[in-house]
């Protein structure tokens, strides 16, 4: 498995219909892996390098939840019932661990340059890492090859094929769009419902008078900071059943890189942007996947043009495609 | 611990020389990185791509790839060809990339050096399964020297190279991994006298300027996008020759010890360990990393296997349950060294966030060279 390009294991050939549904189940996965990203940085401007190692402790969480819990004998339907209970599990465990994390961490170097926050954060991918491959070599498995167990785990409705205008896809596609789709209405409705939403929307329009109005910054950060890295472990859960993934301790680098391209090039403190960003990144990624199989013989094709992309917006848009504020200075 | 000889404690806890020649070149990396972004506070995320060009630049020309430049030409060539490379694509990734600032200019040249790294990884110019990199055979090992002279000429190498006996009649002998880290040495004190003069210079003077306040640089007069980005071609140049090095002394490279972020990565965490914006403390930075590898090693001379030595039978065997003290080490110790030097980063930046030379700066009240006689000095009386 190598970078953010796998190729979906028969990828629909007819040209649009294939392309387009490849391109939004992508979609769906760059968006709830960027999502959490996107949170923490717009409200705290703190690049959380993190993100992907948690992503990664998500995948594993939710696979060993997942084998746990399934025997042969569970039925289909309880099957995704259940693989909803570990996302509710594992989001639970890292919302903990991430309010942890800025509490004892963090917080103590809010008042220096930003960049002490991305090298502090750098720090931990290390200390992840590390920690994730004693667990997993301790359990007998080899940390640089994936581990897909959990995919057995899956109910078989996902795994067939279903043929749709011509096209033909696994119910797997369908399912990551739903599960997308989910997951961007609970961060709107988070966003646009909740106390902490109006934090996060104000403070990313303008810290400074949020402070001055008497809102507990602290606390919104420590909660944004939970719910960032409980999103980053949803995210990881979802990819344990895409063939394309399976939980490995590079997981983390690779989901990284993917949350970052879609959160700078989505703009700084606009969860819109995220979202514009994912669906731009997905349709690149499935152009350029199709691409590669049918005509350029290159294969990091996708993830090449991928960050093409990034450097291109950057250049062009030096806030992101729907950024409000540059950050950090340095 | 009765039996324990001092001996072989220190062989435990001592970096071997051909650690150490490992410890230059990758300091010498560090520092460039910490030349621009020290300096001028501007993060280069990217800074892999130029130790990649260097490294790149070296094993194709050893294979006869690259066009007007023989497979035998002098070493010295290919490593001032490699870093010129270097310098050329720093100054056009850093053109685009100093338009933006902070967090974004971090992406920005993190974005430039990823497509270098895929680019890399699939290129199949540069052998057969680019994937795994390239190897310099069916020639002899590169040498450090001054070319046309062929007795100033030093061959180096991990496993060959030159070596004397009896130096000069003085009675010293030195192996191949001694000589390698001598001519090493060199290049890598020459390097770094070149940028601590830069630093030194009214040039270097206006990139700490940009770093502590950009905007009044500007009103000052400076126009600080010409000088951030000299100082990232420097930078990257510096950068090439230290990978033009890495080659020179393993005689192979591969995309992941050479275009990877985590390359990145090992000079970040020298040049903030040993303390940012101070030259050298990269190369202290990274002796301490290499020295915490070296003691978590698995090789023969690490502590894991020194204590699984040492320690008698009844400690290693005790623990509750299934837990023993062999097997704590064998989990975590042996090897290991990622964790704690991740541990010891976040202390780093969490409680000592100048470095152990900035640390130590602010301590004596000056560079070290300035003050230590002065402290000597008093202690003499």
């Amino acid at each position: 498995m190598t970078g953010l390009s796998l190729l979906a294991d028969g990828l629909p050939l007819f040209a649009p219909i294939g392309i387009t549904l490849d391109a939004l189940s992508k979609a769906a996965l760059y968006i709830v892996i960027a999502s959490g990203l996107s949170l923490i940085f717009g409200l705290m401007g703190v690049l959380n390098f993190a993100h992907g190692s948690l992503t990664m402790l998500g995948a594993y969480l939710g696979g060993a939840v997942m084998v746990g819990l399934v025997s042969a004998g569970t039925g289909q339907i309880a099957r995704l019932l259940l693989f909803f209970v570990a996302v509710a599990a594992v989001f639970a465990i890292l919302t903990g661990f991430g309010a942890a994390i800025e509490v004892t961490l963090i917080r103590p170097i809010y008042d220096r340059e930003p960049l002490f926050q991305i090298l502090l954060t750098f720090g931990l991918v290390l200390v992840l890492d590390e920690a994730a491959r004693i667990v997993v070599e301790l359990g007998g498995l080899r940390p640089q090859t994936e581990w897909q167990a959990a995919i057995g785990t899956a109910p078989d409705f996902l795994a067939n094929r279903y043929d749709i205008l011509g096209a033909s896809a696994r119910g797997l596609l369908f399912f990551e769009m739903l599960v997308g789709l989910l997951v961007v209405t609970a961060i709107f409705l988070f966003l646009t419902r909740t106390r902490y939403g109006l934090y996060i929307r104000a403070g990313s329009e303008d810290p400074e008078m949020t402070q001055a109005l008497g809102i507990d910054v602290r606390r919104a950060f420590t909660v944004v900071f939970g719910v960032g890295a409980g999103l980053a472990g949803v995210a990881g859960v979802l990819l344990m059943w895409d063939p394309r993934f399976g939980a490995s301790v590079p997981l983390g680098v690779e989901t990284l890189l993917i949350a970052f391209i879609v959160v700078i090039i989505g703009g700084l403190g606009s969860f819109k942007g995220t979202v514009v960003a994912g669906l731009l990144v997905g349709l690149v990624d499935a152009l350029m996947t199709w691409l590669f199989i049918n005509y350029i013989d290159f294969p990091g094709l996708p993830e090449l043009v991928l960050f093409l992309v990034l450097v291109v917006v950057l250049i062009a848009r030096p806030k992101g495609l729907f950024g409000i504020a540059e950050v950090g200075g340095h | 611990m009765g039996g324990v000889q001092i001996g072989a404690l220190l062989d435990v806890f001592l970096p071997r020389t051909r650690t150490m020649v490992v410890v230059l070149y990758v300091g010498l990396f560090a520092m460039s990185f910490d030349f621009v972004s020290g300096y001028t506070g501007y993060l280069s995320f990217g800074h892999a791509m130029f130790y990649g060009i260097g490294a790149y630049f070296v094993a194709l020309a050893g294979t006869g790839k690259i066009p007007g430049l023989a497979p035998d030409a002098p070493f010295m060539l290919m490593l001032i060809g490699g870093a010129l490379v270097a310098f050329l694509i720093a100054v056009a990734v850093g053109a685009v990339s100093f338009r933006l600032t902070g967090v974004y200019f971090a992406m920005v040249t993190l974005g430039f050096a990823e497509v270098s790294h895929v680019f890399i990884r699939n290129w199949d110019y540069v052998g057969s399964n680019p994937r795994d990199g390239v190897g310099v055979v069916g020639r002899e090992g590169f040498a450090i020297g001054i070319p046309g002279i062929d007795a100033l000429q030093f061959r180096l190498g991990r496993l060959t190279g030159d070596s004397f006996d009896n130096v000069l009649g003085t009675g010293l002998d030195l192996g191949t991994v001694e000589v390698s880290y001598y001519a090493v040495g060199a290049v890598v004190l020459l390097s770094y006298f070149a940028m601590q003069r830069i630093i030194h210079s009214p040039f270097g003077r206006v990139m700490v300027a940009i770093r502590e306040n950009e905007e009044r640089a500007k009103a000052v007069g400076y126009n600080t996008f010409w000088y951030k980005l000299g100082a990232f071609g420097i930078s990257g140049f510096f950068a090439g020759i230290a990978g033009a090095l890495f080659t020179g002394y393993r005689r192979s490279v591969a995309p992941e010890n050479t275009f990877d972020l985590f390359v990145t990565a090992d000079a970040l965490l020298a040049a903030i360990i040993g303390g940012f914006g101070t030259l050298a403390g990269a190369l202290y930075g990274h002796l301490f990393h290499e020295f915490v590898r070296g003691i978590l090693s698995t090789e023969s001379h690490g502590l894991a296997r020194f204590l699984r030595d040492a320690l008698p039978e009844s400690v290693l065997t005790a623990g509750a349950g299934d837990l023993t003290v062999l097997q704590f080490i064998n989990v975590f110790v042996d090897g290991r060294a990622e964790l704690y030097l991740g541990l010891i980063f976040i202390a780093f930046v969490l409680f000592v966030p100048r470095g152990i030379l900035g640390a130590l700066r602010d301590r004596l009240g000056g560079t070290v060279a300035e003050k230590l006689p002065e402290r000597l000095d008093r202690y003499r009386r």
